[in-house]
Formats: C-alpha cells, sequence, structure tokens
C-alpha cells in the first residue's frame, strides 16, 4: 500500500517522475510535496509516468490539477504519459482528460512539449 | 456464482489515511462474491474509497471510526460506509491545495461525489449529528 517516485532529469527545467504503486488519500500527499518541491525549485516540465500506478482516487486526481496550475501558472506545463486504461477511464468520466494532455509514451509527450529527453 | 441468501459483513476501521486501503482490500473480496466483470468490482472498489476518502478528510486528528456493511444478495451489493464525525466539527482550515483546486474551478469533494455517483447505481448520503452515512448499491447484471 505504498507509493514510489523515481525521478528523472533530462534537463534542468524538465522532469520526469515515474510514480508506481497507489495513489489514494494516503500517499497523494507524498507526490504532492514532491510536485511542490520541484515547482518551487524552477522546474518548468513536469513528465509524470503513471503507467506503473494501480490505484487513483479523487485526492490523487487533486494533486495533480494542484500541480498542473502551479507549472502552467510559471508558463509551464505538467503532463501525463501511458495511464492503464482503467486509469485513464477516471480521467474521462470526470472530463479531466480535456484539462490535462495525455500521451501514450515520454517520448511523444517531451516531442510534443518541446523538451528534448 | 447465485447467491440465494442475503450475506452480510462488517468491517470497523480507524477514521485515517491509512487504513483506506485495508478496506478497498476487504471490498474487493466481497465485491468478487459478486457476479461482476473485472472493471465493476473495479469501480465499487473506487467507490467505497471515495466515501472512506469523505470521512477521513472530515475527520481530521480525531479517534473516529468508520464502518463499512456490506449485504450481497442475488439482486444488489449494498455497501454502507459510515463514520461518527459529528456534522458540523469538520476542520474549516481550506488547505492551499483546496484553494488551488477552486482556482481551477475544481471542487476535489465534489470530484470524490461525481466519482460514486457515476461508478455505482446508487449513491445516498445522509448525515445527522453522530456521523455521516453514504450507502453505495450496485445492481447484479441482468
Amino acid at each position: 500500500m505504498n507509493l514510489t517516485i523515481n525521478s528523472r532529469t533530462p534537463n534542468e527545467t524538465t522532469r520526469i517522475l515515474e510514480i508506481e504503486g497507489e495513489i489514494d488519500v494516503y500517499t497523494s500527499p507524498q507526490l504532492k510535496q514532491e510536485i511542490v518541491k520541484l515547482a518551487e525549485g524552477g522546474v518548468k516540465h513536469l513528465i509524470i509516468n503513471l503507467s506503473k500506478v494501480e490505484y487513483l482516487d479523487s485526492t490523487g486526481l487533486g494533486v495533480l490539477i494542484g500541480g498542473l496550475k502551479r507549472l502552467r501558472e510559471a508558463e509551464g506545463n505538467l503532463v501525463l504519459v501511458g495511464p492503464a486504461l482503467r486509469i485513464l477511464r477516471i480521467f474521462e468520466i470526470t472530463g479531466l482528460d480535456k484539462i490535462f494532455d495525455i500521451y501514450a509514451t515520454e517520448e511523444d509527450a517531451a516531442a510534443k512539449e518541446g523538451v528534448s529527453l | 456464482m447465485t447467491q440465494t441468501l442475503c450475506d452480510t459483513v462488517e468491517l470497523v476501521i480507524p477514521c485515517r489515511p491509512e487504513y483506506v486501503g485495508v478496506a478497498r482490500l476487504a471490498v474487493l473480496g466481497i465485491a468478487s462474491r459478486m457476479p461482476f466483470s473485472y472493471d465493476e468490482v473495479e469501480d465499487v472498489r473506487l467507490a467505497v474509497g471515495e466515501a472512506c476518502t469523505h470521512a477521513v478528510e472530515r475527520a481530521g486528528d480525531t479517534s473516529a471510526q468508520i464502518k463499512i456493511v456490506s449485504t450481497i444478495d442475488s439482486v444488489a451489493l449494498v455497501i454502507e460506509v459510515i463514520d461518527d464525525v459529528p456534522v458540523g466539527t469538520e476542520p474549516v482550515v481550506q488547505s492551499e491545495d483546496a484553494q488551488l483546486l477552486e482556482a481551477a474551478g475544481v471542487d476535489q469533494q465534489g470530484l470524490g461525489a461525481l466519482l460514486m455517483e457515476i461508478l455505482v447505481d446508487e449513491v445516498k448520503i445522509t448525515s445527522s449529528e453522530t456521523g455521516t452515512s453514504v450507502r453505495l448499491t450496485k445492481f447484479a447484471p441482468e
């Protein structure tokens, strides 16, 4: 019942966060802390890889929306990569798939966002 | 597997974030007693997770508890998530996240409620001085 966050730094203003596990009311504060730390540290582009996330609830959605708003205000973006169908469905039924940029792979995300990996 | 009897399963957990996962695990086993598809079982699991989260977020740092009563029969699975957090005692401090979400036009508690409404067939929320009950119903496939 835990969350692992692996962070990679392709360049100074870009971070890739690969998340593994369940994002819920217990674990989402950990993700929020990481996103806030990166945003405050000058990261503009955050690529969040959800391919190993098995569970996501409204608290997780809340953290991602908060991060998206923060980065867009800093003229950057927070994008999502590779959610399983089950997780993608949660974005679709809440209409949040229209708010987030969701890509199949990290390479797609980087190309569309104009950042080099 | 068709049930002819009506079975009841009760689980009581502390109303704290680290126990919501325990409720979800139990619900996975309970929903699997019904002739639901994999997706339907997952829907029930997420809906119960949202109901527990709603209780946990209102409880704050108290010794509140959540009782989860599941009733299984051939018609439907009914899961009632009952907390003993008195209405009106919720923390009124708005987190920075809540302000961010509000500015983005999203109400996170509203997201939880929206998910529950979509994921199961019926949602009935009853609040009183002694706490809140969220009753989730998912009918068996025809």
